[in-house]
């Protein structure tokens, strides 16, 4: 028995062309759909609708947070818990804590970003269908790529074939697990 | 616009550009001069490894220190070092955010010596640290004897700094460097290739989904950087502030450290490019464009920091402090005024070359300007320290400071802790980013069809 049909990736030789398919694929209500390249292709957010996700930014503000209150409370706590008088200064010494301060908050802030991108993104994951497709590895290279899932509501394996075709795809393959 | 030369000249193909610079890792095009350069940064290593092991074996005293002289070497070369790597950043992450299009060809090996360079510069306060193996003390931790870290201290601020710049560094670069990775497991014919890079590549596959959150989470953490260079360098600065020592008040040290940073960090840049092109014939990505803007960058940078020679100069005088004007004596005619003097024949005297069209296009000449600039810059750090320490406050106390056989081997060895880990790079990484010189040419194409 053959393997179940994950979907169907089309091949198209410029951004645009890509664009223009995710456009037309999108007018056509398909909704699971991706689209694969060798560099982001402008306007690709708004085609597959990807604009208006801000996590990036909110998980950044949450370990920039998370640094500065971390280190503070860190530095106040070792400076009640182990006083050390120097010449009758104050133990908390703000403007030197602030530094160390700051670092951490970087330090956390791009930690946390990059976590995050790697969790959005379910990276790393070596293995992903979509590589045992023979055309596939072009998709880092010059080839632009167009992917719809048989999950879609509108996915029909004859129709959404010829559908890849009629917006002229230079190959389409079906994807198998 | 259409009179401005394109970036990447139109007449390549996204192919081109995974050929030209994939082939490096995978079909090393210059093999034997890149092993003669490893085998001699392999020495430098070696010197250097021998120099720390007597220097953990003595104590800081094999270098020329003594006491009024207590920051030379270590110190000056920590600054040195850190303002080597800020250029790395700022390119990637301050032209990043302005859309300047040149700068995809200069990021990825420009971080690379960022992170090299940040690795030698966090080398330098340890080995200065006289018992090195308790470096571990500046970090909070419950220990046994009760005791926690002086956070009041200055010493605290470079450590959290320092490793704060390299960690971010590395993660800056990785993520940049993923989706190029993901290029050279695809491009990969051997099964060892494939593994290697497949691991770190970690299964990209260029999904517009991933692309989308990808790029935020770039353009966040650029934008974070550069506030975290100027933030790590002015540390660096204040450091010298928060001691009672004259010549290191003066208002202007901040910037004047940052833009002292990116001067000597963007000529590296610069000597760094050059050799690379000329080595790997990478000319079609490297144009003489990149050279050109690099030099005027260069430039730009030079003349801010002659600003701060001039304003630091201002300062002492204008403070009325007899001890800042008689700092600012000894450095223009005192014992040490080879130092100053050398540092503003070096850094500024060849650079207005680079006025000139011609000089910046020519590689050779803008690669002799450069060098001079990473020496001056060099004698500079050491002038600020060492004019300003020798004099103490009692005439009874002066003295002088040379520099050490064990100062010198430390240095030059050091060398190859920085070379070391860049010619690895350069041979087993893309150095030059692939999937963001696509990028211009996609958006040099799409113009050039609008017409």
């Amino acid at each position: 028995m053959a393997d179940r049909l994950l979907g169907y990736i089309g091949e198209f030789g410029t951004p645009e062309a890509l664009l223009d398919a995710a456009r037309q694929a999108r007018s056509e209500s398909f909704r699971c759909i991706d689209a694969f390249s060798p560099f982001p292709v402008e306007g690709m957010d708004e085609a597959l609708a990807l604009k208006g996700d801000h996590r990036i930014g909110w998980i950044t503000l949450a370990g920039g947070i998370f640094g500065i209150t971390g280190m503070l409370a860190i530095q106040l706590f070792v400076n009640v818990d182990y006083p050390i008088e120097v010449g009758g200064r104050p133990l908390f010494a703000w403007p030197a804590f602030a530094v160390v301060d700051f670092e951490i908050m970087i330090l956390c802030a791009v930690t946390f970003a990059v976590a995050g991108m790697l969790i959005i993104n379910r990276l790393p994951k070596l293995h992903h269908p979509l590589f045992g497709t023979a055309r596939f590895g072009l998709a880092s290279e010059d080839r632009f790529f167009l992917y719809i899932d048989a999950s879609d509501p509108k996915f029909d394996a004859q129709r959404t074939r010829s559908f890849l075709g009629s917006l002229g795809a230079w190959s389409i393959e079906a994807v198998r697990p | 616009m259409a009179s401005r030369m394109p970036v990447i000249p139109l007449s390549e193909t996204y192919r081109d550009i995974t050929r030209e610079v994939a082939r490096v890792p995978l079909r090393m095009p210059a093999r034997v001069p890149w092993l003669i350069a490893f085998i001699l940064s392999l020495a430098l290593l070696s010197l250097f490894l021998a120099s720390i092991t007597y220097l953990f074996a003595r104590g800081v005293g094999i270098w020329g220190l003594n006491i009024p002289v207590n920051w030379a070497f270590a110190i000056h070369l920590y600054v040195w070092w850190l303002g080597l790597g800020h250029a790395g950043t700022l390119i990637s992450a301050m032209l990043l955010l302005m859309g300047q299009d040149w700068r995809n060809s200069l990021n990825r090996f420009a971080e690379a010596m960022t992170v090299c360079a940040v690795i030698c510069a966090g080398m330098e306060p340890i080995i200065h640290l006289g018992r090195p193996w308790f470096l571990y003390w500046m970090f909070p931790y419950p220990a046994t004897m009760g005791v926690w870290p002086q956070f009041r201290s200055p010493l605290e601020w470079d450590v959290w700094a320092v490793m704060t710049y390299l960690i971010v560094s590395v993660l800056f670069w990785y993520i940049g460097l993923v989706p190029d990775l993901a290029t050279v497991r695809d491009r990969a014919r051997k099964r060892g290739w494939q593994v290697f890079f497949g691991i770190f590549a970690l299964g990209w596959r260029g999904s517009a989904r991933h692309w989308a959150v990808w790029n935020k989470t770039y353009r966040t953490i650029a934008a974070i950087a550069v506030p975290l260079v100027v933030s790590v360098h002015s540390e660096v600065s204040l450091l010298f502030a928060s001691g009672q020592i004259p010549g290191w008040h003066s208002t202007i040290f901040p910037p004047y450290f940052v833009l002292g940073a990116a001067f000597s960090g963007f000529a590296m840049v610069a000597m760094i490019a050059i050799v690379m092109r000329h080595t790997f014939k990478l000319g079609h990505i490297v144009t003489e464009r990149h050279l050109d803007v690099l030099a005027k960058v260069t430039l730009a940078m030079g003349m801010m920091t002659a600003y701060g020679y001039f304003f630091e100069v201002f300062d002492a005088y204008y403070s009325g402090e007899a001890r800042e004007i008689a700092t600012v004596h000894d450095r223009f005619f005192g014992y040490y005024a080879w130092a100053y003097w050398g540092a503003v024949v070096c850094n500024f005297l060849p650079l207005q070359g680079l006025w000139f069209d011609r000089v910046r296009r020519s590689p050779v000449l803008l690669f002799l300007i450069s060098t001079s600039v990473v020496v001056g810059m060099w004698l500079e750090r050491y002038m600020i320290l060492v004019t300003s320490l020798y004099k103490d406050f009692l005439p009874s106390s002066f003295g002088y400071y040379h520099a050490s056989f064990w100062d010198w081997s430390t240095y030059i060895g050091m060398l190859g802790l920085f070379l070391v880990p860049f010619l690895l790079f350069v041979r087993f990484l893309p150095s030059i980013s692939i999937f963001e010189d696509k990028e211009v040419l996609a958006r040099e194409k799409a113009e050039a069809a609008r017409g």
